[in-house]
């Protein structure tokens, strides 16, 4: 469905508290999702989820690499030729209390793509997105349709940005934290509505998260990010119960779940924070924080992702020397 | 039996709010029987969390339409003090607190160092002793040396929650109130911060409530737990007997609800939406969402049944007389989940 091929993206930032200057916000990244499957990205604070999502949606350009959909590379392709693509690939944001208009009642906020769409007759419009309302289950469909956002909860809302990008039929869908404002009780049940909607439409998900408990339930695969780079990637299982790479150890290991022994120990943590970089990483970008770091080796070249065992690919030095080498260079 | 160090019994608080009153906390009790010990209080958005944290520092907005109950701390019963009196020998020096989002509300244009000066100053300390305090206290919450003369966007995130919860330490308190204090932080950081509270409960020995939606969170540090529920504390115990045989099936719900990490089972979603608190559901609050409601359940409000290690479960389902064999059939559903 969706081929990202070592794309790279690059933000100028301007005023503010840092000095003009660049962020790559992703470095060489490649991913595929397959028809009717989900790709989990998780990954810190900064570290491109977000940006790797609207790459994949041509909402941002890259500096370099390829983004193809259905086998159309979509690179560089203009606005107005993208039609067609924005009609099949939606995304639902991560925050339901900023992305939905206060003043447009909720089957307005629905129709709208449909408008754009040039769908003419109101009727058709009003009984696409009454379908797409019972799709996720805010039924009676009169009842939420004619309210305004700040009449609905966090959970609510959040079905309403999933109504609004189902209503178009979309065969491929960026979900970025589509429940990060829910409590965990009400999660699933949104999780479970996205995961029967991909069963009977066959949608494929780019589900972005910072709660990979869920990626579980709710993933193939999962790609997990590190400062812009993909370092480690595979089945959602394997990944999470055989992590190779030590960031993505350190990171499920941080993971607390309900337990009593918990309290007992302390966890195993990383010092440190990211930081966000302005030039593309020459080593690993998890080597000043790194509890496994080799010297000499770690911080002289970046390591590539390397296929380790079946469909688990992981990019670090401790289980193969092979080192990064950036698009473009022979 | 010794004195508890915080005893809260029955505290109700209800906001004013078009005509119908907010039952925000209805009824609420628990317990921290020692020093450096912490309850968890775990519950959904809008369950009143914050509103019981606030009536315990006594920062309350101006619609409350009612507060009543009992606050003990180490003995000495809060609520009838005058205000003059809670602000001069309570607020701060014995209990304070983390607020929801304090992280990000940090002075922009005062260095932190001052900011956590700044109360001492105001209490009558040396401007030069009180920075002096003010650095070793961001020491102690695991900041390197020099932070106090940065301003706060000039640290990270995590760098703030730790300015934060000093500045809650700076007159020493006994009990401290944290309210979501990591929901904003990435795991790793998140785990951070949670070391260093189980560092504090353990030197100086300070007691917590922990207020967070994680379950799991709540269980990396807290000794009990209260699960709140539409303004109630449906169940309260230990955190080795909540967290494994829950007395309310709210409880085991939310349990089962979450995804567990090394288990591919998928979780059960919790049935139906929250309720709205101007008009909260009779009888139980829960009756409306449960599957194991019965004949009482909308009628009657089910009083907090003792349960074994000391805390209490407000269920039917605990009381034999009324629930017979359903009795027997709930007791079995908690020892097979
Ligand atoms: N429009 C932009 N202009 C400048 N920098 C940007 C822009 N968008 C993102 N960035 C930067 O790119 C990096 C990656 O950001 P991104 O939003 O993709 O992260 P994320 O993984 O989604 O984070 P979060 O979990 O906080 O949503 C960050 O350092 C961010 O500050
Ligand atoms: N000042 C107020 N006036 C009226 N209603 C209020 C006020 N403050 C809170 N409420 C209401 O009281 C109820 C409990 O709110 P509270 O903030 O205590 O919940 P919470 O459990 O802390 O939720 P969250 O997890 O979202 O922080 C909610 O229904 C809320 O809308
Ligand atoms: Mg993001
Ligand atoms: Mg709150």
């Amino acid at each position: 469905m969706i081929a990202v091929e070592d794309a790279s993206v690059v933000f100028e930032t301007r005023a503010g508290i840092f000095k003009s200057g660049q962020v790559h916000a992703l470095d060489g990244v490649s991913i595929e999702i397959g028809v009717g499957e989900t790709l989990a990205l998780v990954g810190e604070s900064g570290s491109g989820k977000t940006t790797l999502g609207r790459l994949t949606l041509r909402l941002v350009e890259p500096a370099s690499g390829t983004v193809s959909f259905l086998g159309r590379d979509i690179t560089h392709d203009r606005e107005q030729s993208l039609g067609w693509f924005r009609q099949r690939a939606q995304i639902v944001f991560q925050d339901p209390f900023s992305s939905l208009n206060p003043y447009m009642r909720v089957w307005d906020l629905i129709e709208e793509p449909l408008q754009i769409d040039g769908v003419k007759r109101a009727g058709e419009r009003r009984e696409r997105a009454n379908a797409a309302l019972a799709a996720v289950d805010l039924i009676p469909t009169a009842r939420f349709g004619s309210k305004y956002p700040s009449q609905m909860s966090g959970g609510q809302r959040q079905r309403v940005g999933i109504a609004r990008a189902l209503v178009r039929n979309p065969d491929y869908i960026v979900a970025d934290e589509p429940v990060s404002m829910i409590d965990a009780s009400s999660r699933i049940a949104i999780l479970s509505l996205l995961a029967k909607l991909q069963q009977e439409r066959g949608v494929s998900f780019a589900y972005i998260t910072h709660d990979i408990a869920s990626a579980r339930y709710f993933s193939d695969r999962i790609a997990v990010l590190y400062q812009g780079t993909i370092v480690e990637t595979g089945p959602v299982g394997t990944v999470i119960d055989h992590p190779l790479h030590p960031y993505t150890a350190a990171l499920i290991a941080a993971i607390p779940e309900p337990d009593p022994a918990n309290r007992h120990r302390r966890r195993e943590v990383v010092p440190g924070e990211p930081s966000p970089s302005s030039t593309a990483p020459t080593h690993c970008p998890f080597y000043s924080r790194c509890p496994r770091r080799i010297p000499g080796t770690c911080d002289a070249a970046r390591p590539a992702l390397v296929e380790i065992e079946p469909k688990h690919e992981v990019a670090c030095f401790l289980y193969s020397s092979a080192s990064h080498t950036p698009a473009g260079t022979p | 039996m010794s004195t508890p160090l915080l005893r809260v019994e029955d505290l109700l608080l209800y906001y004013r709010a078009g005509n119908h009153p907010v039952h925000a906390v209805d009824g609420v009790s628990f317990t921290i029987e020692d020093r450096g010990q912490a309850v968890g209080i775990v519950g959904e958005s809008g369950s009143g969390k914050t509103s019981m944290a606030t009536a315990l520092m006594r920062m309350l907005p101006k619609n409350v339409e009612s507060f009543r109950g009992s606050i003990q701390l180490a003995g000495q019963e809060l609520t009838t003090l005058s205000d003059d009196q809670f602000r001069r020998e309570i607020r701060w020096k014995k209990i304070a607190m983390v607020f929801q989002g304090a992280m990000n509300v940090l002075n922009p244009v005062v260095r932190v160092g001052e900011q956590i000066a700044e109360t001492l100053i105001f209490d009558g300390m040396e401007k030069k002793t009180a920075l002096a305090r003010a650095d070793a206290l961001l020491e102690r919450v695991g900041l390197p040396a020099g932070i106090g003369s940065r301003y706060a966007h000039e640290l990270s995130g995590g760098q703030r929650q730790r300015v934060v919860i000093a500045t809650a330490l700076v007159m020493n308190p006994e009990l401290l109130i944290l309210d979501e204090p990591t929901s904003a932080l990435d795991v790793s950081v998140q785990a951070q911060i949670m070391n260093l509270l189980k560092d504090l409960k353990e030197d100086p020995g300070i007691s917590m409530i922990f207020i967070t939606h994680d379950i799991g969170l709540a269980s990396d540090l807290c000794d009990s737990i209260a699960v709140a529920y539409a303004g109630q504390h449906v169940e309260f115990g230990s955190a080795d007997r909540v967290l494994v045989e829950p007395h309310h099936p709210y409880s085991s719900l939310l349990l089962s609800s979450l995804p567990r990490l090394h288990d591919p089972a998928p979780p059960v979603p919790m049935p139906g939406e929250p309720p709205d608190l101007t008009h909260p559901p009779a009888g139980c609050r829960f009756h409306p969402r449960c599957p194991y409601a019965f004949a009482p359940c909308p009628v009657i409000v089910p009083p907090e049944y003792r349960v074994e290690d000391g805390g209490h479960a407000r269920c039917f389902l605990n009381d034999r007389e009324i629930a017979g064999d359903r009795y027997q059939i709930h007791l079995q559903a908690t020892i097979d989940a």
